[in-house]
């Protein structure tokens, strides 16, 4: 226990005095320090005082021996005999400039040489950062010596262009450089010796562009060569041929048939005595459209023409007999405009196409209404002949042959309207051929349908239309209200109805309520709307009467075409009993279809052998005057009192039929 | 499809003064042609160049213009080319014919 109670104590005098002893070390630590510090400032400074003046010496050797790579050797030598000047102030022989600059006057003799070093000194490093690009541009020498040198190069053509301007540049500085080439060495000595001779490089180089060239063509003659008849073959069967052919071939048959001939000279040219004889004609033939492979031998059914395009005719065509094979139907676009004799688009279908419709607001499509009571429809961007739609045969749709067709309504909401020889009408949405979005049956006398050949819309009507009938029969009809179907019969043909046309000029005054039927009993009745019995009859064909069309643009003319071939155009303002002008289409075939062009100025013809004839139309003749309209209603109301006359006796004055504006022509005429 | 190509190139050859039809492909290889083959291979690589700085010279004038026709008049005849993308349509004519 006394041990324990003692260590303490002891423990702390012991403590104490090792305290006491660590104070000391630390304290005499601490002076060691301090001394040693200060004796290592002591040798830094002298060592900095020392290494300055080593360095004094040490910069003047560098300097030394830089002059002396340079070549300037006796500068030690010099600086050694100034040494006494310069010793003396060692820190300031750093500064080389300042210090010379003080020198002169103090060192006369010396001071011209290290005037002339010393400068050369300060340079010397200037120089020796100068001296890489001196070595780059020996570097580009030797290689451009090297590259002359050599004959063969390499075919890159850029590799050639800046070679030779290099060279150019270069071969000129060392021309400067080199004086002991002398001039004119290059036409002296043989170009294979020297390899530094410029003219040398500048005759070799184009001639190896020369055969390069020579290469290239011998190249492509080699590929001309080298495409096989499978290669061909592979190519034009290829979609972008196709393509190709199409499009350019469009183009080349119009830029050929443009028979325009520029060269043509008026100061010694014969006046043109060919156009004074045709003024004198109301219709002139002006060229005929057929195509040996689809349209001969084919009769054709309907024309129409492009609404966006007024030069685009539209024609279809019945089956050909003689060549079974072959589509049955076909449709093509003609052109007007241009003189090429072939169509702008062939479209052809399983089933003869007995009406064809340009889409009216659909510039790319094209309807056809078939004998098998389908409706297709094509479209000439796609690179196809056959129809890309076609409506279903069914029950719901048409089942008999489909004579008649026309688009009706605005562009945001027409229809498609369709009519079978069973009487049924049909109304379609372009969008969907699916299924038709109206059905509308037309009867004659409750029960029988009405066996519908032919159809017309007056003009901007969408609901009230006109047909003709195989029974003879007109009928009009509209599509819509309580009394949807066959709203009047017009009975007066003996014959079948093959053509219907409704008066469609716009004018002072109105005259939709007129419209004319042609028959195959000869004859072409004009009606009113009004008036069930026919206004007037024209007898003065001796065949049938196939179409019978109203003109575009005046009141009173009319054109229609008969078997015998004979087209016939009728102004009712000059006569009614005999055609103002007619016209023995080709060789007398039986004509088809009429149809007048949109500006009312040409009329086209098809025929039964596949050919359409397209005639001029005098200007004068075929545009009104602006009295055209009143005379015309004046013409009516003679034709109306001359049936009046005709059926006198029976005391069947019709009078509740007669429209008001006739009531009042009626009292203003002083006839009868 | 490729019958129409061939009915194209007749109708074409058909024309009153039509000498010769020539189709070249970009490289000026000719592919289908009713010439005999030295000439044809001397209007393929000849107009096949022509056209490409015809069409060079109108697209420097204007970038955003394109060559779509090219007619040559000649005292003899008459060569029109019509150059595409890949192709290249020659149609030489006699227009005094």
């Amino acid at each position: 226990m006394d041990v324990i109670l003692d260590r303490p104590k002891a423990s702390m005098s012991d403590r104490r005095a090792e305290l006491e002893r660590k104070k000391a070390k630390l304290q005499a630590l601490r002076e060691e320090k301090d001394r040693r510090r200060r004796e290592k400032e002591l040798k830094d400074v002298e060592e900095a005082t020392s290494r300055t003046i080593m360095g004094g010496g040490g910069d003047r050797k560098e300097l030394d021996d830089l002059l002396r790579e340079v070549g300037v050797a006796p500068v030690s030598d010099v600086f050694s005999s100034i040494s006494s000047a310069n010793s003396l102030t060692p820190e300031h022989s750093r500064n080389h400039t300042p210090d010379t600059s003080l020198q002169p006057n103090s060192l006369p003799n010396n001071v011209i040489a290290v005037k002339k070093k010393v400068p050369q000194l300060t340079v010397v490093p200037v120089q020796s950062t100068n001296i890489p690009p001196k070595e780059v541009v020996l570097y580009t020498k030797q290689t451009q010596t090297t590259t002359t040198g050599h004959d063969v190069r390499d075919a890159h053509a850029t590799d050639y262009y800046v070679l030779t301007y290099d060279d150019g540049q270069e071969g000129e500085e060392e021309e400067n450089s080199l004086p002991h080439l002398g001039g004119g060495y290059g036409s002296k000595l043989p170009p294979g010796i020297l390899p530094h001779g410029l003219p040398q490089v500048k005759e070799v180089r184009p001639a190896v562009t020369q055969l390069e060239q020579e290469q290239n063509k011998k190249e492509e003659q080699k590929e001309v060569r080298e495409l096989s008849e499978e290669e061909k073959q592979m190519i034009i069967l290829s979609e972008d041929f196709q393509h190709f052919v199409d499009r350019a071939g469009r183009i080349m048959e119009r830029a050929l048939c443009e028979s325009i001939d520029i060269y043509m000279d008026y100061t010694g040219g014969l006046g043109d005595d060919g156009l004074d004889e045709k003024s004198h004609q109301r219709i002139s033939l002006n060229r005929h459209f057929f195509d040996e492979r689809w349209s001969r031998n084919r009769t054709v059914t309907s024309l129409d023409w492009s609404p966006q395009f007024p030069e685009l005719l539209l024609a279809s065509y019945n089956n050909n007999e003689e060549l079974p094979n072959d589509p049955d139907g076909v449709v093509l676009v003609w052109n007007t405009k241009y003189k090429k004799a072939t169509p702008e688009y062939i479209f052809h279908c399983q089933s003869a196409v007995l009406s064809a419709t340009f889409a009216r607001f659909h510039p790319n499509l094209i309807l056809g209404g078939t004998y098998s009571g389908q409706i297709v429809l094509w479209d000439n961007r796609v690179q196809k002949r056959t129809p890309i739609q076609r409506t279903p045969l069914s029950a719901s749709a048409h089942t008999h042959p489909v004579y008649c067709m026309s688009v009706v309504g605005t562009q945001n909401a027409h229809n498609l309207i369709s009519i079978s020889t069973d009487g049924r009408l049909c109304s379609w949405s372009l969008d969907m051929l699916g299924q038709p979005q109206e059905i509308l049956d037309l009867h004659r006398a409750q029960t029988k349908p009405a066996a519908v050949t032919c159809l017309d819309f007056p003009h901007s009507d969408v609901n009230n239309f006109v047909v003709g009938s195989e029974e003879g029969a007109a009928y009009s009809a509209c599509r819509h209200g309580a009394k949807a179907g066959v709203t009047d019969t017009y009975d007066g043909h003996q014959g079948p109805v093959t053509g219907v046309s409704v008066n469609a000029v716009q004018g002072g005054i109105d005259f939709s309520h007129m419209f004319l039927t042609s028959s195959i009993d000869w004859t072409i009745k004009l009606w009113s709307l009004k008036d069930s019995k026919p206004m007037y009859s024209f007898e003065d064909n001796g065949d049938y009467v196939l179409d019978v069309k109203w003109s575009p643009c005046h009141p009173a003319l009319f054109a229609s075409v008969d078997g015998g071939g004979r087209l016939d155009l009728w102004n009712l303002n000059q006569d009614t009993e005999v055609p103002a002008a007619s016209a023995l289409v080709g060789g007398g075939a039986a004509l088809n279809k009429v149809s007048w062009a949109p500006s009312g100025l040409q009329i086209t013809v098809g025929d039964g052998q596949g050919k359409i004839w397209v005639y001029d139309v005098a200007e004068n003749f075929a545009h009104p005057r602006h009295d055209e309209w009143n005379k015309f209603l004046y013409t009516t109301q003679e034709l109306r009192n001359n049936q009046v006359d005709d059926e006198l006796e029976k005391l069947n004055y019709s009078g509740s039929s007669q429209s008001s504006i006739s009531m009042t022509a009626l009292t203003s005429t002083p006839l009868r | 499809m490729s019958n129409e190509v061939e009915e194209t190139m007749k109708r074409i050859q058909s024309h009153k003064g039509v000498v010769g039809t020539i189709v070249v492909n970009s490289e000026g290889i000719p592919i289908k042609t009713t010439l005999d083959n030295t000439t044809t291979v001397q209007y393929a690589g000849l107009i096949s160049s022509l056209a490409d700085k015809a069409r060079s010279v109108v697209r420097d004038l204007d970038p955003s213009n394109d060559l779509t026709f090219l007619r040559i008049r000649s005292k003899k005849h008459e060569i029109m080319v019509a150059p595409d993308k890949e192709f290249i349509l020659i149609v030489v004519q006699n227009p005094t014919d």
